[in-house]
């Protein structure tokens, strides 16, 4: 496949080039051109992949020396940075587990002659990476594009010495190539070594604005992730001690799984990589690194948490899912996934700080996705790439309409956030359209999380916790939204005027989250249900899934949902005629004083009263430090069950 | 396709008439269980035909959008309900119509509409699992989550899944706003919440979501009714006395706070299911 090498080679080497130019550049202009450009053809690549379908790729040699050998060096060089960076940090927990990666690495290399090993292919675009591609290439560049303003923005606000901008674009865009190149890689040592340049991306990005706070994050980002890293280190070594050479081929551990049975040693393998994936997607008890990201500048919490870095968890989880079909590792999986969804919804109830708000709902999601993989029938794999793709674009939305509100009105406090139908309308529609595509019919993430309750219904547990934690996520949603859409009597909506990036990437967001919740149906059918099929030989299969697509004989369809959500705004603005309708003072009981648009009313002793409004938060029963140490102690207890069982 | 707009029209046409006549036959009865006489079992209409004459009075836009969000999509889940479709595909579109309606409350700079909005959101906390469990449960007996497998089935719902019956019973004190919870809005003024979530709404606007409720009560029952498919007179019996459990219990009962309502429900209410379910679970296993 000749044009699909150099999509691949595109993909992964754009993004370095265009965030090095954009390094030594140091101009804004210059910024600006190459974010636009870089995303048009990642995008174009992407695209390009759907079009050609799967293929390998096995590159040549790098001038004379094997490209295993270069990312070898690559992957020792990466482990010195961290090195380096925990000894100047003085933070021991990343020097040791920095040390144990490395000790497993030259046990790999050197004691088990790993270096010599190298199973083709290289790279293997089958249909879930190409998804993949898409929501990284699509949803990133708009992120990235959006970080140019808004880090511009940011650092107007917060002046700095030197200019930082470059080095932040250069870190958000190299995160693009390393997230192609591991969703691409077949060879789980090159796997790794992606794995590795993800997390040191988001600690520099996190760290970005040096504070004392962003420098603990990030190092806690980091140590958590090197826990994941060393997971999968050790993964590494026990799949080449135990399988062989053979089985560090991704393919060749999908399509051996049946005959091999999983047996213990490879099993056991397995589950450290599904550790490692839950690091990364922040499952608990290892939330707080997430949580802790929120310090960053938003583009960065929205590239995190809707296209890359939680995601590649997700992807690893999911990829290996037909390995570990049908064993206790698979049923564990499932039940800390639909745990943490529930966990994670109800600590978001008490949060007042949008972002926080944010984060939560995306452990709770990513827990549904892996609760999803952990059901493991066909179906249940398909609510999870339909949530991973409809996440990714909802998520990323939600991130930077906060960020430019945050600009606009000096607050990412929801409680500040009230009445900002009025004041900045544009960013209120686009927070409502958002929001409600998180987990309202007849939206995507619905059609997921409606899929994955079904499928759940063959393990009662994990369908338990699901159905409780669907009931949460309504709460926290709604009070939000109610907070932005209040109004005066006879408010008028001010003008709004946005940036041409924010227009680009909220609006090109926006489209996508409707447009792709329309055309389900083919997305479906054209996207997920051959990710699907392709390791899932079940009949009937796409029967099932055309439930989902066609709604054919009465069943589900989103079509007549979407044309009476249409019919309902177009209703609205014949139902109420600004001319022909009155507005009248809010009812105080008959004390109002003052103006009629005004809630000034008469209290005791002829004083005036100003009525505030504020969204219950719970914070006495949901107190999340209390709450958060009891969740992490059940988590971790469920990491050591996964664990525990694969050993036994 | 034809007949599914067939079904659809005598939804649309049928239920609100249904609804209010229901609704009307409540008021007679609660008024004679508290010694009175009462309205005639007409006033729902007479009043829904007055306030649509009266002057429209609304804060803004987005309210009446909501409003109007409300009654479509709670017609679109009785109309998938009476075309047999998925449970859970109803319950969640139940849940956008409810979530439409709180924030159609939020939409205003109203304190006690914004109280009424805030409790009804933890009343949707308090039902919405009871009836998700309930379709599960559904699915565990039938193998299938679509109302129409229902017809199928020789045994009635209610002899494997008493337990649920009586979980639907609390949703439907919760959702028919009676007493105790009626913590939202109710069918009177109380003090500290005065109309709750409909303060701010009058005239053809307060019509419209007066009609809206009618149309949700008897999708409500529908659910009801669903536990008795053979003979379906047998279920509509089953849900007007479950409707008359309710009148009932609102007469007996004063309001009560929302921390109750919540541990109720979802020590309860979700217990009953739990048990229920594991017990179809079990004896399903056992291949009983």
């Amino acid at each position: 496949m000749i044009t699909g090498k150099y999509l691949v080679a595109v993909s992964i080497w754009l993004p370095v080039a265009a965030a090095l130019l954009c390094w030594l550049g140091q101009s804004y202009s210059l910024r600006n051109i190459v974010s636009y450009l870089t995303g048009i053809i990642l995008a174009v690549c992407a695209l390009g992949l759907f079009l050609s379908g799967p293929f390998d790729y096995q590159p040549g040699e790098i001038w004379g020396l094997s490209w295993n050998t270069a990312i070898s060096a690559a992957d020792f060089a990466l482990l010195a940075l961290i090195l380096y960076i925990g000894w100047r940090q003085r933070h021991k927990l990343i020097i040791i587990l920095a040390a144990i990666q490395a000790l497993l690495l030259i046990c790999f290399d050197f004691g088990l002659g790993g270096s010599e090993i190298e199973p083709v292919p290289a790279f293997a675009v089958d249909h879930l990476a190409i998804i993949m591609a898409l929501i990284i290439n699509i949803v990133g560049s708009l992120i990235c594009i959006y970080g140019v303003k808004y880090i511009a923005e940011h650092e107007e606000q917060h002046p700095v010495a030197k200019s930082r901008q470059p080095r932040f674009m250069f870190w958000l865009i190299i995160f693009l190539g390393a997230m192609n190149g591991l969703v691409f890689a077949n060879n789980l040592y090159w796997m790794y070594f992606f794995w590795e340049v993800t997390t040191f991306c988001s600690f520099q990005l996190i760290g970005h604005d040096q504070s004392d706070e962003a420098i603990g994050n990030a190092c806690r980002a980091l140590w958590m992730n090197s826990l994941g890293g060393a997971a999968f280190a050790l993964g590494l070594v026990i799949l080449l001690r135990y399988g062989g050479g053979d089985y560090l081929s991704m393919q060749y551990l999908l399509s051996h799984h049946t005959a091999a049975g999983a047996t213990g040693a490879i099993l056991l393998a397995v589950s450290m990589l599904v550790l490692a994936g839950m690091t990364k997607s922040a499952q608990l008890p290892f939330q707080s690194w997430l949580l802790g990201a929120m310090v960053a500048p938003t583009p960065v919490s929205a590239l995190l948490h809707s296209s890359t870095m939680v995601k590649a968890g997700v992807y690893l989880i999911l990829r290996l899912a037909p390995v570990y079909a049908g064993t206790y590792l698979s049923s564990m999986t499932a039940i800390a996934g639909a745990f943490t969804f529930l966990a994670a919804s109800v600590l978001a109830i008490s949060q007042s700080n949008a972002k926080r708000v944010l984060a939560y709902s995306t452990v709770a999601n990513l827990g549904l996705i892996i609760a999803c993989a952990g059901i493991n029938t066909p179906t249940a794999i398909s609510a999870a790439i339909v949530l991973i793709i409809f996440h990714a674009v909802s998520k990323g939305l939600l991130f930077l309409c906060t960020g430019y509100v945050e600009h606009e009105i000096g607050s990412r406090d929801i409680e500040a956030m009230e009445g900002l139908a009025d004041r900045l309308p544009a960013a209120a529609t686009i927070f409502t359209i958002g929001i409600i595509s998180m987990f309202l019919p007849p939206f995507g993430m619905l059609v997921g999380k409606w899929a994955a309750i079904e499928s759940a219904a063959q393990l009662p547990l994990a369908a338990f916790l699901l159905v409780l934690a669907s009931a949460v996520t309504a709460l926290f949603w709604l009070k939000w939204l109610g907070r932005m859409l209040e109004g005066r009597p006879g408010a008028i909506a001010q003008r709004e005027i946005m940036d041409s990036h924010y227009i680009a990437s909220l609006g090109g967001l926006t489209a996508a989250a409707v447009l792709l919740s329309i055309f389900i149906g083919p997305v479906v059918n054209s996207m997920v249900t051959p990710a699907v099929t392709q390791y899932y030989f079940s009949p009937g299969l796409e029967a099932n899934l055309e439930t989902i697509a066609a709604g054919s004989g009465g069943l589900f369809s989103v079509w007549p949902l979407f044309i009476l959500l249409a019919l309902i705004a177009v209703a609205a603005g014949f139902l109420y005629q600004p001319r022909k309708v009155k507005n009248p003072p809010v009812y105080l009981c008959g004390e109002n004083a003052g103006l009629p648009e005004s809630t000034v009313f008469m209290t005791t002793g002829e004083n005036m009263g100003e009525v505030k409004l504020s969204n219950y938060y719970f914070t006495g029963f949901l107190n999340e430090a209390r709450w958060s140490r009891v969740v992490n102690r059940v988590g971790l207890i469920m990491i050591l069950l996964l664990l525990g069982v694969t050993l036994w | 396709m034809v007949k599914a707009l067939m079904v659809v029209l005598l939804v649309v046409i049928m239920a609100p008439l249904l609804g209010g006549l229901l609704t009307g036959i409540d008021r007679v009865l609660t008024a004679r269980m508290q010694g009175r006489v009462g309205p005639p079992v007409l006033q729902p209409f007479y009043d829904v035909l007055k306030l649509l004459g009266k002057e429209a009075l609304a804060a803004n836009r987005r309210q009446v959008a909501w409003a109007l969000g409300y009654l479509v999509l709670i017609i679109a889940s009785l109309a998938l309900f009476c075309l047999g479709g998925d449970l859970l595909i109803i319950v969640f579109t139940m849940a956008f119509a409810a979530g439409s309606f709180v924030l159609g409350g939020f939409s205003v700079r109203s304190p006690y509409s914004h109280i009424g909005s805030q409790r009804e959101l933890l009343q949707m906390l308090a039902y919405e699992p009871v009836l998700i469990l309930l379709a599960l449960g559904v699915y565990l007996q039938t193998g299938s989550f679509m109302v129409k497998d229902l017809f199928h089935q020789s045994q009635p719902l209610l002899a494997s899944m008493p337990l649920v019956f009586i979980a639907l019973l609390i949703v439907l004190t919760i959702k028919i706003r009676k007493s105790p919870f009626d913590l939202a809005t109710s069918h009177h003024g109380h003090q500290e919440l005065v109309k709750g979530i409909t303060t701010e709404y009058s005239g053809p606007y307060l019509a419209l979501i007066e009609v809206t409720h009618w149309y949700e009560l008897v999708l409500l029952l529908g659910l009801a009714a669903m536990f008795w498919t053979h003979p379906l007179g047998a279920g509509i019996l089953l849900a007007l006395a479950a409707f008359f459990i309710e009148m009932v219990i609102d007469n007996i009962c004063a309001r009560l706070t929302w921390n109750w309502m919540i541990k109720f429900t979802w020590t309860g209410g979700i217990i009953l299911c739990l048990i229920n379910l594991g017990v179809i679970w079990v004896l399903r296993a056992g291949g009983v």
